[in-house]
């Protein structure tokens, strides 16, 4: 194909304002992008043009589990369309008609390429015309281009984008322009592109998400789909070291859980880096799918390889693993003995590519592993999130009667269907230095790169409240002697009473009840079976979900899973927080 | 089998006339001595470049080819003193090449000849003017043309039998004329040609100011630069492909 083909119907896309049109365009696209051409040795091991074509018309060069980038700036991009653009046009010219016109493809569109001619015009025997570009040959230039490194690769990069756009006709100097700066922008997205693959080549949408979702890569399934059909496409599998995009969670309510799903799968959720570990202890194939020695990569969320960065991982995954495996998982930065320290601390250990051992020693991370993708030959992908919670804990831990709790690098998970039960494994996992919980619907399966409902990290909370401390109760059993469940309340200015606005028992721990319940004894005012007057006197810093109207309370608002925080010491019940502020917070 | 001794400054000489163009190159081994055709990545400038075994200090090959990083042996033959002689063996086994200058060895891994770009087909060009001069005259004549454009015109009047030299700013102009008297030979014909000075520059980079230096040239058509270093023994050619005029 043609780049000039590919750049009239990036336009025609670009024009189009409809999505069904779009995708017709783009399955247009792929059913002519035709067979590789052939070459002279006959065996052609080469890119398909189908391949690149699914990937340019989203603005890609390289399959999306390829961390490669063109690694070129923008200046040398506009040194490269001056060299083009003819006489006397410098990079200055082009970034000032840029800062005019606003858009790198406008502004490559705008000049009149193919002042230079190559010398390939006046070979023995060539015609002139033979200078069209094809989408092929875009695609090889811009692979040699990523390759270019070390001394005076930054020339050459300019050197090759300048012979690109001397061959370029106007459309199609806006393309590769965009192209080169990863500013595509024609309106194909991922969703567009499974649709006209799933068009063209007559295979069922469905099929063709799955086949993305385990090899992350569009060109592949677009040529398999053509090539091999629906058949092809079911055979696609999961390869062990190559990265497939994380699923991620979105903000969410334990109340919006438990109202969805009978109940929620809790687990921590770590104040770390996302990995994915890949491990075959036969080594594993490079995503290019040539073999290595290697038995271990790490990859960040964007699929950057950072194996090297992280060391710790690498020997647990070789201390631990036996078979080969795709975990997902998070890298925490921690103190000696063990405890989490702050997100930033992960972050000098996690691209670093010198002196690591230098930098283990100042901070060392370690891993913990909350999801399985893939183990021992199997992919787990469509499995319930308990179904793989269940392989990850058989896979990490040394035998089968272990302890989940002494598994090693396993985050727990636990299934629970009270607010209470969820709010004192919030509470223990701040306790224990994390960021708080993540929601999880049980039989989910695991969707690569979907922000999806079934994960949710629980929404923090907007602000804290500080409310006096009127009433409590006396507990049961074991916590008879302590008070317990306080009745919270906030101020009204205009009457100067004390209205309340729920009940806090979450978030405590024995230690601390025993504690409030000695501050809070000297000001109990009436008791009547369990229920216990106080006069105020105690202020509580309080987090809860949201507040809402109720009949419950005088304040006519109570707060949603209201959890303590803190006594404030510093506050009088005078300075604590207004029904105005309730109000505020509401809105 | 290649196993060879060469002085720094000859060796130096034929790396940097290739190097202007290209990062890596192939290099044969031919039995009787070195070439290296290369082309850059946007197919407008080449060269061929021929050394002679007799330009060596001793030279034994069997028609082998190499792939090196260009920068890489340039830094190496670099660390040669003036006069001091470079020997280069080939190790077959581990492919790489072994470099001695005295004591130093380092040993050079060269790069999969296959990946690097193909060898370029040389136009073969009938060009009807012939221009002999020195290399500090065309140094002089790019460097004016660079102080106002980034394109330089490259002519011969028939009539008045002279090489041109002309170059377009924004706002100066340059026009150089070299007749028969400053010119080593001149043989007129139609011609006028234009080029970009990205190209010119680089390629004047390598050419000795003392060496007599020959161009041919047309209409509209690339122009052959020929020069000879290591008293004759080794050879380069350029060929530019012009810039279409406008207006």
């Amino acid at each position: 194909m043609e780049f000039a083909t590919f750049a009239d119907r990036a336009a025609a896309i670009e024009a189009e304002p409809a999505d069904l049109e779009i995708v017709a365009h783009v399955r247009d696209l792929l059913e002519d992008a035709g067979d590789p051409e052939s070459t002279d040795n006959g065996a052609d091991d080469r890119i398909a043009t189908v391949e690149i074509v699914a990937r340019f018309v989203q603005g890609r060069v390289f399959p999306a589990w390829d961390s490669t980038t063109l690694d070129i700036g923008p200046s040398a991009c506009y040194e490269a369309i001056a060299r083009a653009a003819g006489q006397n046009v410098d990079a200055d010219d082009v970034e000032e008609r840029l800062a005019d016109v606003g858009e790198i493809g406008d502004v490559a569109a705008s000049y009149d390429f193919g002042g230079q001619r190559g010398l390939s015009a006046f070979a023995a025997g060539q015609g002139v015309g033979d200078n069209d570009l094809t989408v092929r040959e875009v695609h090889d230039e811009l692979v040699d281009l990523a390759a270019a490194e070390g001394e005076g690769s930054e020339d050459r990069k300019v050197d090759i984008l300048f012979g690109l756009f001397n061959r370029c006709s106007s459309d199609e100097a806006r393309y590769l322009a965009r192209l080169v700066l990863s500013e595509m922008r024609i309106g194909v997205g991922e969703g567009t592109v499974r649709d006209a693959v799933a068009a063209a080549f007559d295979v069922p949408e469905e099929r063709v998400e799955r086949a993305l979702q385990v090899s992350n890569d569009y060109g592949e399934v677009a040529r398999v789909a053509r090539d091999e059909g629906l058949e092809g496409l079911d055979a696609m599998e999961l390869a062990v070291g190559r990265p497939v995009q994380a699923m991620l969670a979105q903000a969410g309510t334990v109340t919006d859980a438990l109202e969805e799903w009978e109940q929620a799968a809790v687990e921590w959720k770590y104040d770390g880096a996302r990995i994915q570990l890949h491990y075959d202890p036969d080594g594993l194939e490079s995503a290019a799918g040539e073999a290595s020695d290697a038995t271990t990569r790490v990859f960040s969320r964007n699929m950057e390889d950072v194996t090297g960065a992280l060391p710790e991982v690498v020997e647990f995954a070789e201390g631990t693993l036996e078979g080969p495996a795709i975990l997902d998982g998070e890298v925490v930065a921690v103190d000696e003995d063990g405890d989490p320290l702050p997100f930033q601390e992960v972050l000098k250990r996690f691209r670093r590519k010198h002196d690591v051992a230098k930098a283990r020693e100042d901070v060392s991370v370690r891993p913990v592993f909350f999801d399985c993708l893939h183990a021992d030959g199997d992919d787990l992908l469509e499995e319930p999130l308990t179904a793989r919670h269940d392989r990850l804990e058989g896979v990490l831990a040394d035998g089968p009667q272990q302890d989940p709790d002494d598994v090693d690098g396993l985050s727990l998970l636990w299934l629970a269907d009270d607010p209470d039960e969820i709010e004192s494994i919030d509470a223990a996992a701040l306790e224990a230095g994390h960021e708080g919980i993540m929601l999880k619907n049980p039989d989910s399966a695991y969707s690569p790169g979907r922000r999806g409902k079934h994960w949710r990290k629980r929404k923090p909370d907007v602000e804290t409240l500080d409310c006096v401390v009127t009433g409590a109760e006396w507990g049961e059993g074991r916590r008879a002697t302590f008070l317990g469940t306080f009745e919270l309340s906030v101020r009204d200015e205009a009457t100067g009473d004390l209205e309340t606005v729920g009940k806090v028992a979450t978030g405590i721990t024995d230690e601390k009840l025993a504690d409030l319940t000695e501050r809070l004894e000297p000001h109990i005012a009436a008791e009547e079976g369990q229920e216990v007057d106080l006069e105020p006197a105690v202020v509580f810093e309080v987090g809860y979900e949201e507040i809402q109207t109720s009949p419950t309370y005088s304040s006519g608002y109570a707060l949603r899973f209201p959890r303590f925080i803190a006594v404030r010491d510093d506050k009088e019940p005078g300075d604590a927080d207004t029904l105005e502020r309730v109000e505020r917070l509401r809105s | 089998m290649f196993k060879a001794i060469v002085s720094a400054e000859t060796l130096t000489s034929a790396l940097d006339s290739v190097s202007v163009l290209v990062d890596e190159c192939k290099i044969h081994l031919e039995e009787d001595g070195l070439e290296i055709r290369a082309v850059d990545p946007a197919n407008v400038g080449m060269v061929d470049l021929s050394l002679d075994a007799a330009a060596f200090e001793s030279y034994e090959a069997d028609g082998g080819l190499i792939g090196v990083d260009l920068s890489r042996l340039e830094d190496i033959a670099g660390m040669a003193e003036s006069g001091q002689l470079i020997q280069l063996e080939l190790d077959e086994e581990t492919r790489k090449l072994q470099i001695q200058i005295d004591g130093l060895e380092y040993t050079l891994a060269l790069i999969d000849p296959d990946s690097i770009r193909q060898e370029p087909d040389i136009p073969d060009l009938d060009l009807p003017a012939e221009v002999v001069l020195e290399g500090k005259d065309v140094n002089r004549s790019v460097t004016a043309a660079d102080m106002v454009s980034d394109h330089i015109a490259l002519g011969v009047e028939e009539g008045d039998e002279y090489f041109y030299v002309d170059a377009e700013g924004d706002t100066d102009d340059v026009h150089l004329e070299l007749t028969g008297e400053d010119l080593i030979d001149l043989q007129v014909g139609p011609a006028h040609s234009l080029f970009s000075l990205d190209y010119l520059k680089d390629m004047n980079k390598a050419i000795p100011k003392d060496t007599e230096v020959t161009l041919h040239l047309g209409e509209e058509f690339p122009v052959k630069i020929y020069f000879g270093f290591a008293e004759g023994q080794g050879q380069v050619t350029y060929m530019l492909a012009p810039r279409i005029q406008s207006e």
